[in-house]
């Protein structure tokens, strides 16, 4: 058999193989639900929640309040995104930056983003603004540590080489600091939408009246337990699809990174 | 007046946190003509690296003169291309990519930046390679697009740092004919630092023999061969006496004691 098609076909039997947990984790819940063994409000099972999760669906309800949530998220990501890689290369270009910066962000990086909240209701209000800069908080810091880290762990000869080609100050950092450093960055940024997504729910269900995490704290104080499940089935595909696209574009950005981290050299 | 002059080049680094500071180069004056091929050789701390960055403008001397063509290097400049060990290509770019990234920053214009680095790809022989990204090359390919990238600019002097010290003996050995090749193509001049006392017999005009603590020029051997040269005057009786040539003078280092105890210093230079 062709060597290609064998590995090919080995993919294949892979992905299927991946289907076999949740499957079964599907099958288990629903067998200990139908038989009784623990009642609906406690744990309803997987086909009705799925039932409701539909039934929301249609109603609009689930596409609204995702469609508030990623927008909050969004605002914040990007903001944060603009603002970390922005930072970052100032601080990993002058020495005066860094030290100016450094102290701040030693102590407000290591501050739970949640400790942010009473401050942030107080001066914001309970609005979009306080939820949208408590998800900056999340993601700016690794997303500026990265950068800095990615620009100053190039290689000093490489810049060497780029200089005695004739690279000016501008040039070697657009050409050639920040595509060595993008692979760091870009790790930063994909940890960051995991950041951003943890956060988002969690303020989202300290106060709110919209949003996904809204959704699922609102039916918890209804015990309304089966559209809790739908909730958080509904955040777990979202959290799942944009940790997937943000692989993508990695892998897309990085061809050559991702290629030669696989070619083992 | 020579293309290179170096007079009485000077370089002390200083020590961190207050450590005494390291002389590197003590007094090295050295003259080198224009299309020359000089081979420097030494021991390890000797600042025969150093000297080579500070040729490439990209290290200065603390004392002393260093002038190309009469004019007093002062920075790192498109003539003066440099090959590093390491062969440090830019894994974002493809092998043309990376042969036209000098020409391209330097605003040559497309056209002919294509037309160079078509011409240099099968210089260095690397043809069919041309969309190929440095990680799908071998060691040896490498070096051959990081020289290729280095003669995009068409510099007067190509500085080589031990550009086939990490390559296995055989491909060192066709890297050597290569580049004897490819020197008498692009007509310039080189220095070529490395260990291998025969490869710089092979590869030189003269061969530069540095003493170290702190780097000094010992010896200098003026390489009576005539060229192209093959693999076969590895056995000719006059190698093998500039060999033993050699190896007489950088024994004599040895028996100082400063060829076996390496001093800091290598680390920064290298």
């Amino acid at each position: 058999m062709n060597p290609a098609l064998k590995t090919n076909n080995r993919h294949s039997h892979r992905t299927w193989r991946k289907f076999l947990s949740p499957i079964l984790l599907i099958l288990t819940w629903e067998i200990t639900t139908r038989a009784g063994l623990v009642e609906s409000w406690f744990l309803p099972g997987p086909f009705l929640v799925f039932k409701t999760l539909y039934g929301m669906t249609i109603s609009g309800e689930v596409p609204y309040h995702t469609a508030i949530s990623m927008g909050r998220a969004a605002a914040g990501y990007l903001a944060a995104a603009v603002l970390g890689i922005g930072l970052g290369l100032l601080i990993a270009w002058s020495i005066l930056i860094e030290d100016f910066f450094d102290p701040l962000i030693e102590l407000i990086r290591p501050l739970s983003s949640f400790a942010l909240v009473p401050i942030l209701f107080l001066w914001f209000g309970v609005g979009d603004t306080s939820k949208i800069i408590l998800i900056f908080k999340s993601c700016f810091f690794p997303i500026l540590l990265n950068t800095i880290a990615g620009i100053k762990g190039v290689d000093k000869k490489l810049i060497m080489a780029a200089k005695s080609l004739g690279a000016n100050e501008g040039q070697l950092w657009i050409r050639v600091l920040i595509p060595s450093a993008l692979p760091m960055i870009i790790t930063g940024l994909r940890i960051s939408t995991a950041m951003a997504m943890m956060s988002l729910v969690g303020v989202e269900m300290l106060s709110s009246d919209s949003g996904l995490g809204f959704l699922v704290i609102d039916a918890q104080r209804t015990f309304d337990t089966q559209r809790v499940f739908a909730g958080i089935i509904v955040l777990s595909v979202v959290g799942f699809t944009v940790d997937r696209v943000s692989r993508i574009i990695q892998s897309k950005a990085l061809y050559w990174h991702t290629q030669t981290s696989l070619g083992g050299q | 007046m020579s293309f290179i002059t170096a007079r009485h080049i000077g370089k002390t680094f200083n020590g961190k946190n207050n450590s005494d500071p390291t002389v590197a180069i003590g007094d090295l004056t050295l003259d080198i003509e224009e299309k020359e091929f000089i081979a420097i050789i030494g021991p390890s701390g000797c600042g025969k690296s150093t000297f080579l960055l500070m040729v490439a403008g990209l290290e200065s001397a603390t004392s002393g003169e260093l002038a190309i063509e009469g004019k007093p290097v002062t920075g790192p400049d498109h003539q003066r291309a440099i090959v590093f060990q390491e062969f440090l290509l830019f894994p974002w770019k493809t092998v043309k990519g990376n042969i036209e990234f000098g020409p391209r920053i330097n605003r040559v214009d497309k056209g002919i930046c294509q037309t160079l680095s078509r011409d240099l790809i099968r210089l260095v022989g690397l043809e069919g390679f041309e969309e190929c990204f440095p990680h799908e090359l071998s060691g040896g390919m490498k070096q051959r697009v990081a020289i290729a990238r280095a003669l995009a600019n068409k510099p007067k002097v190509l500085l080589m740092d031990e550009p086939f010290g990490a390559l296995d003996a055989l491909t060192r050995e066709t890297m050597q004919l290569e580049l004897q090749k490819i020197w008498q193509k692009a007509q310039c001049t080189v220095l070529f630092v490395t260990h291998s006392i025969t490869e710089a017999i092979f590869l030189a005009d003269r061969v530069v023999v540095m003493g170290s603590r702190p780097g000094f020029v010992k010896k200098i051997l003026t390489i009576d061969l005539e060229r192209p040269r093959s693999r076969k005057i590895h056995t000719s009786h006059t190698f093998r006496r500039y060999e033993q040539i050699l190896k007489e003078s950088i024994w004599e280092e040895e028996e100082d004691g400063s060829w076996e105890r390496v001093p800091a210093l290598e680390k920064r230079s290298a």
